[in-house]
């Protein structure tokens, strides 16, 4: 069964700076919590907390009720922490897999079965015998997060699994990490700052802004109902525009936007080629992306258009 | 030809045992330093890379008023021994190797440390992967240690008095026969010399070889 986190006013400085501050945060077992924020946000310095690497100035993280930076290694060793950086040694890849289970003590036909049962499962068996700092990034990635998941943790932090992947490479990845993390036998704890990332692999999403908890919810009330213009941006949406004066904040994506008719006027700067659109950005009082299928003629840069939003997403 | 072997293999004893004695203190040293966290590491780790370029004539020095006989240690009756000799080169190779290890375990990936952790090491698997993964820098330490022991003139002058068939090693044997005028003797244990630093030197870089390449391939 997966673990149990608790954590009641934390706190966590660097340098005197706070860089970390949670009033008040539970994590049933077997939930897949994505934690969601900006560089600096204090993202990883929580996943270090409930890894027991650091303790908190002040407040308690704990771990089925027990503080998890005083616990002892055999307790600490249920956690599976694959940090951001693959962190590989100069061993094969079985060998790099095996070694946190010969630690464990874990005996030799066991520690192999475990971790080609891990390796397995995150597509990478066929590298075993391979040097493991000869691997590219991806492949990197995976046997590091094969590592941990060769432990069988109650625990597992993930910190930017994906970060330094290639598009294609990140999404061959999320596919082979999303059935992956799907047995409720672990709780997991997954850091990103991409939004796609967080709201297609967890239960609940947690975004951290400068070291607080700005909103936590479920993926789809964080999409429908941001608690405001800066976890919007963070998720995604490409416009957050002020209206009426500035006492209504609206949400629209940017294939959310028409051109041609509408009551906003609004200049375009700039026509590109995005993926499978045309990318516009306009001038109105506040700048307003669209993206415009490719069969569609896109407006040219200079002219003068009319602007509406086919659906919008009320902040206040 | 005998005396020649004698020296020969009173050297490599005395500094090989030198070097061994030295990695032992020199490589956990260095470990901590580059590991800790605590005050005063910064201090400490200056001492070490001031250590690094005592001239082995001072180190010579003051052992020899360590061990004199009315010294502090005279009691141990040290001086003009082979074991007072391998003190001296002990604290000449020290320094370097505790300067190497902890240049080498911070040249690897900064977060290392706390990764094997978070992979559940406890101290001493840390400590012994981290020397695995700096294994290069850890040759290199131990191979810079022996050149330096066994290439030291001042302390083994000093410390062991170049007494003929007691202390008498390949360095002093050279300044000896230079001071009486004998170049051709000189020559040949400088050639010796240069030998035995080449063969111990060329094993080990071997292994570092094929240590750094086994990481990379």
């Amino acid at each position: 069964m997966g673990a149990v986190l608790t954590l009641r006013d934390v706190r966590q400085t660097r340098g005197g700076r706070q860089v970390l501050a949670i009033d008040e945060l539970d994590v049933p077992a077997g939930e897949r919590l994505a934690v969601l924020g900006p560089n600096g946000a204090g993202k990883t310095t929580l996943l270090r907390l409930l890894a027991g690497l650091e303790a908190p100035a002040a407040g308690s993280v704990e771990i089925d009720g027990v503080p998890v930076h005083a616990a002892s290694l055999a307790f600490r060793r249920q956690i599976g922490y694959a940090t951001q950086r693959a962190g590989l040694l100069s061993a094969t890849v079985i060998r790099n897999v095996e070694l946190p289970l010969r630690w464990r003590g874990v005996d030799a036909p066991a520690r192999r079965r475990a971790a080609l049962a891990a390796l397995e499962r995150l597509n990478v068996a066929g590298l075993a015998d391979r040097k493991a700092l000869s691997l590219s990034g991806g492949e990197a990635q995976r046997v590091s997060l094969a590592r941990a998941f060769a432990l069988q943790p109650r625990l597992l932090l993930l910190d930017e699994p994906a970060a330094g992947l290639d598009a294609q490479a990140r999404r061959a990845f999320l596919d082979d990490l999303e059935p992956a993390l799907s047995d409720r036998a672990t709780t997991v704890v997954h850091v990103s700052h991409h939004a796609g990332e967080a709201l297609r692999l967890a239960d609940r999403v947690l975004v951290l802004v400068d070291g607080g908890v700005r909103q936590l919810s479920d993926p789809a009330t964080l999409v429908q109902r941001p608690i405001d213009a800066t976890v919007a941006r963070l998720i995604g949406y490409e416009n957050v525009v002020s209206e009426s004066g500035g006492r209504t904040t609206l949400a629209v994506w940017a294939s959310d936007v028409r051109i041609g008719a509408g009551p906003l006027q609004a200049v375009v700067e700039r026509v590109s080629l995005g993926p499978g659109r045309w990318d516009v950005v306009m001038t109105a009082h506040e700048t307003v992306h669209a993206h415009l299928p490719l069969d569609q003629a896109p407006p040219h840069p200079g002219e003068r258009v009319t602007v509406s939003f086919k659906r919008v997403t009320l902040i206040r | 030809m005998d005396a020649v072997h004698e020296v020969l293999g009173r050297s490599a004893l005395v500094s090989l045992t030198a070097t061994a004695i030295a990695v032992a203190i020199g490589v956990p040293a260095g470990t901590w330093l580059a590991l800790a966290h605590r005050r005063g590491r910064g201090a400490l780790a200056t001492v070490v890379n001031t250590g690094m370029a005592v001239p082995t004539v001072v180190v010579g020095l003051v052992v020899a008023l360590l061990l004199w006989r009315s010294g502090p240690l005279g009691e141990l009756e040290l001086i003009y021994t082979l074991r007072g000799m391998i003190i001296a080169q002990v604290l000449i190779a020290a320094p370097l190797i505790t300067g190497i290890t902890m240049a080498g375990l911070q040249a690897l990936p900064p977060e290392l440390p706390d990764q094997l952790r978070a992979l559940g090491a406890n101290r001493v698997q840390l400590v012994v992967r981290l020397w695995i993964e700096a294994r290069v820098p850890l040759l290199a330490a131990a191979m810079a240690g022996f050149g330096h022991a066994v290439s030291e003139v001042g302390s083994a002058t000093i410390v062991g008095g170049n007494i003929h068939g007691q202390t008498q090693v390949m360095t002093t044997s050279i300044v000896e026969n230079v001071g009486k005028g004998d170049f051709d003797e000189a020559l040949v244990y400088a050639g010796i010399l240069l030998a035995l630093a080449f063969t111990i030197n060329a094993v080990l870089t071997s292994v570092q070889q094929r240590a750094a390449a086994w990481a990379q391939s």
